[in-house]
């Protein structure tokens, strides 16, 4: 079964994503998939660069 | 990705078992619970049952949010999908879910309006872009999940969008912890802790596990060697006569998780008094309903629901599944009238479910069992 097949839901799946760019509506992050736009209003101050952890198109925590 | 190389060398695997047998009762068999289906699929698909001890055994418990779903509720879902104006947007893990009247997937297959998003935030642009179609959020999930409801409903507000709504299924992990553990007979010693839940929630809500309960919890990465470590960590508390909850997965998880992420779910949503899970029947403050603040965008208050409580089929053992107390192999209808193909009940339907992932990854050397194809 391929990582595509997972839900997210079910398997508590997040991501981690590299952010490339800033925008209105959240930050513009780099994943294996692809890039994607993740609200980042749980989180302070994100930076370019900055390594999320994303579930459901949020990013709910900075990794260490 | 950054972990997964260290986090999945069998070097270290092979090094952290030898640790884990070194730890293990010789004299009976010590009973662990995982309650995250991603933590299922890991166990399963790098075979991590394999690598401990006789005397260790890794049981499943209902850490599906999908599984969990009664078909009552998949039926109301399935009700508003099948109303003209609306446009249904749901994650795609519930798609072929069953419920009494079939599935989300036959319902679209007869014409509703049902589309697969990756975030209910996809719903906002939907809506924006459909002022004349309703948008229904089929929300599910944990408290994982729940913040990005939460941030959709707000943003929502924010718009001034009026032709959005959610319909709430979201669950919380320890209540049915706790109704696991109050479950006579289980006999666990102990628990892996969910991990991404736990990034919202942090620890600290699991202290009545060792408080009230004298279990210890590890709350658990997702990679193979973080399962084992969480193991090894487990049972050294048990060797050691401790009883306590611990963070293996301290990379993303605190134990105070994410203040945000709370507020903004405590904003927008409250516990209901009580919740039917599949299989576990009626839970009490064990999931999350629109606030009345929030009611304009409530499914459940702008649609009128059949409501009906709909009886599992009676082959089905989904519910012994989820609480622990039987194998998926040891369901009757595991296999046969069960199967990926076609599901009788979510523990089939679900990746994540112990069904799914065993008949996917775990068939195959059990100690020889057979397993029909």
């Amino acid at each position: 079964m391929s990582d595509a097949e997972r839900c997210i839901t079910c398997g508590d799946v997040a991501v981690e994503a590299r952010v490339v760019a800033l925008g209105p509506d959240g930050a513009e992050v780099e994943t294996d998939a692809g890039c994607e736009v993740v609200a980042v209003d749980l989180l302070d101050a994100v930076c370019v660069g900055d390594l999320l952890l994303c579930h459901a198109g949020v990013a709910l925590e900075r990794l260490a | 990705m950054r972990f997964v190389d260290e986090y999945r060398d069998p070097a270290l695997a092979a090094s952290v078992a030898a640790r884990i047998a070194e730890l293990a009762p010789r004299d009976r068999t010590v009973k662990l619970m995982e309650v995250c289906g991603g933590h299922t699929h890991t166990i399963y698909r790098h075979g991590v049952q394999d690598l401990l001890p006789d005397t260790v055994e890794l049981v499943h418990g209902p850490g599906c949010p999908v599984c969990v779903i009664p078909m009552g509720r998949v039926d109301d879902a399935i009700a508003i999908a099948e109303r003209p104006e609306v446009i249904f947007a749901t994650f795609g893990d519930m798609l072929r879910v069953p419920g009494g009247r079939g599935s989300l997937l036959e319902a679209k297959a007869r014409g509703a309006d049902v589309r697969i998003v990756y975030s209910p935030l996809d719903t906002l642009r939907l809506a924006a872009e459909h002022p004349d179609r309703e948008v229904v959020f089929f929300a599910v999930g944990f408290e994982t999940t729940a913040p990005s409801t939460a941030l959709t409903l707000l943003r929502a507000r924010e718009r001034g969008l009026r032709n959005l709504s959610v319909f709430c299924n979201h669950v919380t992990v320890c209540p049915p912890i706790r109704t696991i553990l109050d479950a006579p007979g289980l006999d666990l010693d102990g628990f892996i802790g969910p991990g991404h839940v736990s990034t919202v929630i942090g620890t600290r809500p699991y202290d009545f596990v060792a408080r009230e309960y004298g279990r210890p919890l590890v709350v658990s990465g997702f990679e193979p060697l973080d399962i084992l470590q969480s193991v090894q960590m487990l049972l050294a508390q048990l060797a050691g006569g401790r009883c306590e909850i611990e963070n293996q997965y301290t990379r993303v998880v605190t134990a105070e998780g994410n203040r945000r992420a709370q507020e903004v779910i405590a904003q927008t949503m409250e516990l209901r008094p009580s919740f039917e899970w599949r299989g576990l029947g009626e839970i009490p403050g064990s999931a999350l309903a629109l606030r009345d603040a929030f009611a304009e965008f409530d499914a459940e208050r702008r649609f009128e629901l059949p409501g009906a409580l709909v009886p599992d089929p009676k082959a089905c053992q989904c519910g012994e599944v989820l609480q622990g107390a039987i194998r998926p192999w040891e369901c009757k209808v595991f296999g046969t009238s069960c199967t990926p193909e076609r599901p009788m009940g979510t523990c089939m339907v679900s990746s994540e479910g112990a069904c799914a992932a065993y008949y996917n990854y775990g068939r195959l050397g059990r100690g020889g069992r057979a397993v029909p194809a």
